[in-house]
């Protein structure tokens, strides 16, 4: 499936890019912290720690203007007085509101983002490259209707769309135990892991079309090719033809989609979980919304830290997608939108 | 086929995509759970009410029947009554729309007026330090949760600095247009605007921004090495006419083909940037009615977003026509 | 690179080329592409330049006329250009002697401010050569338009703009419009068309490239490059891509023009046929160097160089078929730097391969005349088979292989500049 030629230039590209070999170490790095976050956060996620609540970062030192009032001899008193809250070690990018170890929340949403983000992608190939194929290689009605409706999905924004689909359909969620507490390691971690199941199907279907049109064009160029025409002339059939010469011959720029999909849906479940349309409360954009009631006050990094793991693990993405864009050069560009 | 019948073309097509639209609408009601009346009655309606609406919806006719009521009245302009709001869902939804639009032009325009010069600069600046900076605002751009950036230029911009407000829409650019001749004053005006959709903006701007800033580069670069600039040259046409008329127009017409399919992203993105910043359009309407499960507003307002979708999508492929003749022509 | 020193140039030497080297700087490292190349064109003259492709025919013509783009590099040599104005403005400087200036050693604002004026070009492919999204007659008025704003503004002539607003051009850029060029440049983009033999021309410059055919295009092309008026006109290619009867209307064209007394031309081609049908003076290029140069007839009838003869060799002849047809055997040399073998490049390739042929061969005088030049011992001594170059050495050994591999990164990154 994949020549020789592809992988010499997938190599010499990566040689090359320094950018394609940060975006590898990025994911890497994600992908490790997501599959062993049992073993890698330091603290439970879940575990509440008020007298720990609201902790800086390592390295900031937070100062806070605490009133507190008092009756003294029948009089009203304010004391005003300014609280000095340090960093601690346990505590590397603080905590909470509820003192929540953050670090150990966003290493346990880089499991959600990835999940969702890895399985969206699937179903929404697993539908669309099929459709696409069907389409393209039949042209004709099946070919107009698909692109018809291509057509009116586009005109609904995945966002828009998403939040109304899981509107009606309520948000199901499954928990699933963690192999890794299950098999006795790290027995202070959270013993299941809640998969958000509506939001998994609902970005799959939002995201399908832009899957279906990659594989619609490849289908139409490829129905012409000489070795495409030699096999239909032996008699082979059509489901045949479209598994063994069409599909392994488009399957280059549907790979490419694959990637900047990943990077878009992971963006898509962030702004579902911020705008409380998830079933986890374990993601990076659930925690931004918890972390916005704190921005006024102050404490920037309950917010922040979130919205940074999400730019590192996408950046990391888009870089490895610009990477097999150079390298393969299907020449779709900007396609496939959040 | 001249220009005009290519218009009328496309006009028709959209046609042809609304009625899909309100299509899958209307058979939206059939999904929702229990029954077709849950999506129009509020949670709490008690029988006779929804034995009302029922009658009124004619949800025991045919489906035929129903799906023409539902058509005629929408032709209408008769999108429905929130029970939930006790409001027609037209008025209502129509009276959102202005922020929404407001908001979507203004982050379009930052994003067009920054990233294309930006994209030129850094294509014909090639490997220099100009652009490596894009480069890099490019990549953090087109993977920065817009909702987040939000928060940040709000904790940064507003909350700390207090150059701009955190929230809401003092006045619109409509009230600021009128106070050049009315009686308010003009800069007071104009500045409550800007203080209150300048962050709106830049967050629902960036992800564009960085989007075309990209494409703009690699689409120069592309249009830079090919054989008709090197002919425009060697006929000593000065540099600045073949970067800007030859090769600049050709790299606009894949550039504003990826920004008409994009613009589903953009009416996403404004729809969560106006829950960060209480934005009163659109976005907030089509949130607050699922969480109100308030149906008609919801599907009023998806049905608003997808015509809104197609209508730009026409005026895109009118200036693409007129940039790139081969589209009317062949 | 040796400093030649000024030569005397004679009065009908419109432009002298001196010891021309073009590199690229690739990845895969440096390729001399054009090395130490050196030719006249003089008035009203048509001079070919024939070779394989990859022989660096085009990277020369680009390098007349300062197109060479990046990794590419003049890296030496001189060009001497007859111009009694220039000559006026850098008297003094070593630039210039006599009439002749050399534009190697002179600003590169005024070399592109001769673009269209004294030098333009016309390539192989018209289709790709022409924007594709404005109209034919636009792109045509366009370089009509350069020398006129150019001679109602001269000292601005070599400014980026040429005094023309930014903004402007951005709103050029986005709207059909045709404030660059006015309507004096249009009524003359037409006449050129005319000139051409386009019918219709004042309908046809309204039509953008892809409703033209090739041969109209190319036509159109030629319209284009001589909008100028230019003294020299560089034709890369220019029938390659036609079918084979417009191919002899596009010559006819270009014969009439130098007939005509208005411009000399530089005929770049891998077509001997074009070449004797139309040149008065040619040069064979190999790997990047002109191996032997004269007139025509002293070229093709007493061809002393082995690829010159081998060239003329795999020409079908109609009198004589099989008799004359004998393909050079092996591949154009790589042009990587560091796979260039010492001496005579082709001696790889050559029947006649002496000993000798290791060393650096200088250019020597052909026996027919002093203006027949060749760079191959065989124009000083006779083939003696006794010293001839080793076959296993030299033809199949491990360079060579490397060679054939290379074939075509190299290729890559020489037509890239072709």
């Amino acid at each position: 499936m994949v020549s020789d030629r592809v992988r010499r230039n997938l190599a010499s590209e990566f040689r090359s890019s320094v950018l394609a070999k940060l975006g590898v170490v990025l994911v890497l790095l994600v992908v490790f912290v997501a599959i062993f976050a049992p073993f890698v956060a330091p603290h439970n996620p879940t575990t509440q720690d008020l007298d720990n609540a609201e902790r800086p970062p390592l390295g900031i030192v937070q100062t806070e203007e605490r009133t507190t009032s008092e009756m003294v001899d029948g009089e009203v008193q304010t004391v005003t007085e300014t609280v000095t809250i340090r960093p601690d070690a346990a505590h590397p990018l603080g905590t909470d509101g509820l003192g929540r170890d953050m670090l150990s929340r966003v290493i346990y949403g880089a499991r959600t983002s990835l999940i969702v983000g890895v399985l969206g992608t699937v179903l929404a190939a697993t539908v669309g490259v099929p459709i696409g194929l069907i389409a393209g290689y039949y042209r004709g009605r099946i070919d107009d209707g698909l692109m018809r409706f291509a057509d009116v999905s586009l005109a609904f924004p995945s966002l828009v769309l998403a939040i109304a689909l899981i509107g009606l359909w309520g948000r199901a969620s499954v928990a699933v135990p963690d192999p890794f507490v299950a098999a006795g390691f790290a027995q202070e971690m959270p013993a299941t892991f809640v998969l958000p199941g509506t939001v998994i199907v609902v970005v799959g279907v939002v995201n399908w079309v832009w899957f279906a049109r990659i594989a619609r064009g490849e289908a139409l160029s490829l129905r012409d090719q000489e070795y495409v025409k030699a096999a239909r002339a032996l008699g082979a059939d059509d489901g045949r033809i479209i598994a063994g010469h069409v599909l392994p011959n488009a399957i280059t720029p549907i790979i490419v989609l694959g990637t900047v999909q990943v990077a878009a849906i992971i963006l898509l479940e962030s702004s579902l979980s911020f705008l409380g349309f998830s079933g986890t409360t374990l993601s990076w954009g659930f925690d931004i919304s918890q972390g916005r009631d704190y921005v006024s006050s102050g404490q920037w990094w309950i917010a922040g830290m979130p919205g940074l793991a999400i730019m590192v693990a996408v950046i990391g993405i888009n870089l490895i997608g610009d990477w097999l864009r150079d390298a393969l050069d299907p020449g779709i560009q900007g396609e496939g939108g959040a | 086929m001249s220009q005009g019948r290519f218009i009328a073309k496309r006009v028709l097509q959209g046609v042809g995509v609304v009625w899909g639209v309100v299509s899958i609408v209307f058979l939206l009601r059939f999904i929702t759970p229990g029954s077709a009346i849950n999506a129009v009655a509020p949670l709490d309606a008690d029988r006779e009410t929804r034995q009302a609406i029922a009658r009124e919806l004619g949800l025991n006719q045919p489906l035929h029947v129903q799906y023409g009521d539902y058509l005629v009245s929408l032709l209408q302009g008769d999108m429905g009554f929130s029970y939930v709001r006790g409001q027609e869902v037209t008025t209502l939804v129509f009276s959102k729309l202005p922020a929404t639009v407001e908001l979507a032009v203004a982050a379009t325009v930052v994003a067009i007026g920054l990233s294309i010069p930006l994209g030129v600069v850094s294509a014909t600046r090639r490997n220099q330090p100009v652009d490596w900076l894009a480069t890099l605002f490019s990549l953090a751009g087109i993977s920065t949760p817009n909702f987040w950036l939000g928060i940040m230029l709000i904790l940064v911009l507003a909350v700390q600095l207090g150059i701009f407000q955190t929230s809401g829409r003092a006045v619109a650019a409509v009230e600021v247009a009128a106070a050049v001749v009315g009686p308010a004053s003009f800069v007071k005006t104009l500045r409550l605007w800007l203080a209150h959709i300048t962050l709106p903006a830049v967050a629902l701007g960036t992800y564009f921004t960085a989007l075309v800033t990209r494409l703009t580069r690699s689409g120069m670069l592309d249009e830079l090495g090919k054989p008709y600039v090197r002919a425009a040259r060697a006929k000593g046409l000065p540099e600045a006419v073949v970067r800007y008329k030859h090769a600049l127009r050709n790299t606009l017409i894949p550039v504003i083909t990826v920004l008409g399919l994009q613009l589903g992203t953009l009416i996403g993105g404004a729809v969560i940037t106006e829950a960060v910043f209480s934005w009163p359009g659109l976005g907030t309407l089509v949130i607050r009615s699922i969480n109100l499960r308030d149906w008609p507003v919801l599907q009023g307002s998806l049905i608003v977003i997808g015509t809104s979708f197609v209508l730009v999508n026409i005026l895109v492929d009118v200036v693409y026509s007129s940039l790139d003749p081969r589209v009317v022509n062949d | 690179m040796p400093d030649v020193s000024a030569p005397a140039l004679d009065d009908d030497v419109l432009v002298a080329v001196r010891d021309l080297s073009t590199r690229f700087f690739t990845e895969e490292g440096q390729i001399n592409a054009v090395e130490g190349v050196s030719f006249e064109v003089r008035d009203n003259e048509v001079v070919g330049i024939v070779g394989e492709s990859g022989s660096g025919k085009s990277v020369t013509a680009l390098s007349l006329i300062d197109l060479v783009d990046s990794p590419g590099e003049i890296t030496g040599g001189e060009v001497w250009y007859r111009d009694a104005e220039l000559a006026e403005e850098f008297a003094g400087s070593d630039a210039v002697v006599g009439d002749h200036v050399d534009l190697r050693r002179v600003p590169a604002t005024v070399r592109r401010s001769l673009r269209g004026s004294s030098f333009s070009m016309i390539f192989q492919d018209p289709m790709s050569s022409l924007n594709p999204s404005v109209t034919v007659g636009e792109q045509i008025a366009e370089a009509v338009e350069v020398q006129r704003r150019a001679k109602g503004n001269p000292r601005r002539t070599r400014s980026r703009t040429q005094g023309y607003g930014l903004g402007r051009l951005l709103v050029d850029a986005v709207l059909p419009s045709r404030s660059y060029t006015d309507e004096e440049s249009h009524a003359r983009a037409i006449k050129l068309l005319e000139q051409v033999g386009i019918p219709d021309p004042a309908e046809r410059a309204d039509e953008y490239p892809h409703q033209f055919s090739g041969g109209m295009l190319q036509r159109a092309m030629i319209a284009q490059a001589l909008a100028g008026e230019p003294d020299v006109l560089i034709a890369d290619e220019p029938t390659t891509a036609l079918d084979v009867t417009i191919q002899a209307q596009i010559l006819d064209i270009l014969r009439e023009l130098q007939e005509s007394g208005e411009t000399s031309v530089v005929m770049i081609t891998h077509d001997l046929g074009v070449i004797a049908r139309m040149c008065d003076r040619v040069g064979v290029m190999y790997a990047g160097e002109i191996v032997e140069r004269g007139r025509l007839a002293d070229v093709f009838d007493d061809p002393i160089h082995p690829y010159t003869q081998g060239l003329l060799g795999s020409v079908p002849d109609l009198e004589a078929p099989a008799a004359r047809l004998q393909p050079i055997e092996g591949n154009v040399p790589s042009l990587l730097d560091r796979e260039m073998p010492e001496g005579c490049y082709f001696a790889d390739r050559c029947p006649k391969a002496m000993a000798d042929c290791r060393q650096p061969v200088p250019e020597y005088d052909g026996d027919a005349s002093e203006e027949h030049a060749v760079q191959c011992v065989l124009a000083d001594r006779e083939y003696d088979p006794a010293v001839a170059l080793d076959d296993t050495d030299g033809v199949i050994d491990d360079t060579d292989s490397v060679t054939d591999d290379t074939d075509g990164a190299t290729d890559d990154g020489v037509v890239s500049g072709e």
